[in-house]
């Protein structure tokens, strides 16, 4: 076992793991699991079955109140008027230089109730932020963390395995929203949302019946338990941003390459003016996929360099890429590249060809 | 599996198979395991000289890299494709099949220092 400081925390899931025999590692001030019987296979499996991931590193915050609405508009960078009674949508909170605290999921519970989901490193400064911005309006921003634990059900077959345990209305839920379920006699969140590129959904619910509601998922059939290795190379084919890698408090959203979700005619919020700027001098930077053409597996950090070897950004994310094959991930490149072009990646001092491709990289086929 | 009893083995988990003045040098079945799934591995070309304890390559697992040490002083005779363009074989023969380089020793006399198969097994389990 790794050696493992008193600050680091374990989900009430903890022993299950370690009863699966899975590799824990700290991630995020957490002791996860990062793979059970081998990142490639739980990657496989996800594909073409269903996973089950712990997910309760992860932050929840909620805003209530009358003014809830016209504060998330004003801190959060994507359009909440939009969001019809149990809609959700990707977001993100931005510093006063229009660069990401963190990305995040926000969902309308009622008109003057939201349910934030936030990164598990980041829920703290998410927080202590959201907070602080609200104290000109009629909200109450509450820290829900400690109270829930969240499991991801991912895969082709996800929905027959939740059916095992849920009540078969959460069938009708459109992707991205949210409903109230009720799991062994406790109120409990179910949302059609993932990190895996395939049908999925995340399920909130509270400590108490955690393990209890982990086991029973474990019994439905195709079911396997994940790791975050496997979550992390799911992820990075389907081309979802992790925090800390590919963006952070300098990235802005327009340089992530989530301009879709930046909604800069909503009025104000804060970041706005800069991200203005931005667009208006032209982006410096921009956020592309890329498929190695040669050998050799990108990583975070690597430098990128044009094939006249000038210095042109670097490697957010990269990994093997278990479903499309060969190796990828995802680059912050000089804005002026465009998708077939050709780069290098700086592979511990060999320069090996990359292409910038079309995202996402994995696209699952329609169900 | 068990530790083949005539390799030698070095604290950074290569194992060797000394035949006089030459060695097959591959990593131990702990290394693959605690790697994980090996997605790629790096080998040099045939006739480089290293010293012992340069790197002469990289393991690389999904999540990280690993360099590989030279237990002995000596050069590249032949390296083993096979392991290169499937790495994952690794997985389930890293005694055998699995070697990585076969070198021409400089210095034999080196691998005297280096770990018994008791010892190692020993220095695993610490």
């Amino acid at each position: 076992m790794a050696s493992q400081t008193s600050e680091t925390k374990k989900t009430p899931l903890y022993e299950e793991h370690l009863a699966l025999k899975a590799k824990m590692v700290p991630f995020g001030g957490w002791m996860m699991p990062v793979s059970y019987e081998g990142v490639l296979a739980e990657h496989k499996h996800v594909r073409e079955h269903v996973g089950l991931f712990d997910v309760s590193h992860m932050g929840e915050i909620r805003v209530k109140g009358s003014e809830a609405t016209k504060f998330l508009q004003y801190v959060t960078i994507n359009d909440v008027t939009k969001l019809a009674d149990g809609g959700g949508q990707y977001s993100a909170i931005l510093n006063e230089k229009g660069g990401m605290i963190d990305d995040l999921i926000i969902y309308k519970i009622s008109s003057d109730e939201y349910f934030i989901c936030v990164n598990a490193s980041n829920s703290d400064k998410d927080f202590n932020w959201i907070q602080k911005q609200s104290k000109n309006f009629q909200v109450a921003v509450t820290n829900e963390s400690q109270q829930w634990s969240q499991i991801a059900v991912q895969g082709p077959k996800s929905m027959a395995a939740l059916a095992t345990i849920a009540s078969p209305e959460f069938k009708n839920l459109s992707y991205t929203h949210i409903q109230k379920a009720s799991l062994f006699g406790e109120s409990c969140l179910i949302a059609r949302t993932g990190y895996t590129g395939e049908w999925g959904y995340e399920i909130y619910i509270p400590n108490s019946i955690a393990r209890k509601t982990w086991a029973a998922l474990l019994k439905a059939p195709d079911v396997k338990a994940i790791g975050l290795g496997a979550r992390d190379t799911l992820r990075l084919e389907a081309c979802y941003l992790l925090y800390g890698n590919d963006m952070n408090d300098d990235v802005s959203p327009l340089e992530a390459g989530i301009a879709w979700a930046t909604k800069l005619d909503k009025g104000s919020f804060i970041g706005r003016d800069q991200l203005i700027n931005q667009k208006e001098s032209g982006l410096k930077r921009k956020m592309f996929a890329f498929k190695m053409s040669e050998d050799g597996i990108p990583r975070h950090g690597m430098k990128a360099f044009d094939l006249k070897s000038g210095e042109v950004g670097e490697i957010t994310s990269g990994s093997v890429l278990p479903t499309v094959g060969g190796a990828g991930g995802m680059a912050l490149l000089a804005a002026t590249f465009k998708e077939g072009d050709s780069f290098l990646v700086d592979i511990r001092g060999a320069k090996k060809h990359a292409t910038i491709v079309k995202r996402p990289i994995y696209q699952a086929k329609a169900k | 599996m068990a530790l083949p009893k005539n390799y030698k083995y070095t604290k950074e988990h290569e194992w060797l198979d000394v035949q006089g003045n030459s060695a097959v040098i591959g990593v131990t079945d702990f290394a693959v395991e605690q790697l994980g799934d090996i997605v790629h591995v790096d080998l040099p070309a045939v006739g480089k000289t290293f010293k012992a304890g340069d790197s002469f390559g990289t393991i690389e697992s999904t999540k990280t890299v690993s360099d590989l040490y030279m237990p002995a002083t000596g050069t590249i005779t032949e390296v083993n494709n096979a392991v290169k363009s499937a790495p994952e074989s690794l997985q389930s023969d890293s005694f055998k099949n699995g070697w990585l380089v076969k070198v021409q020793l400089s210095n034999p006399s080196e691998v005297n220092s280096l770990l018994d198969a008791a010892a190692y097994e020993t220095f695993t389990k610490e």
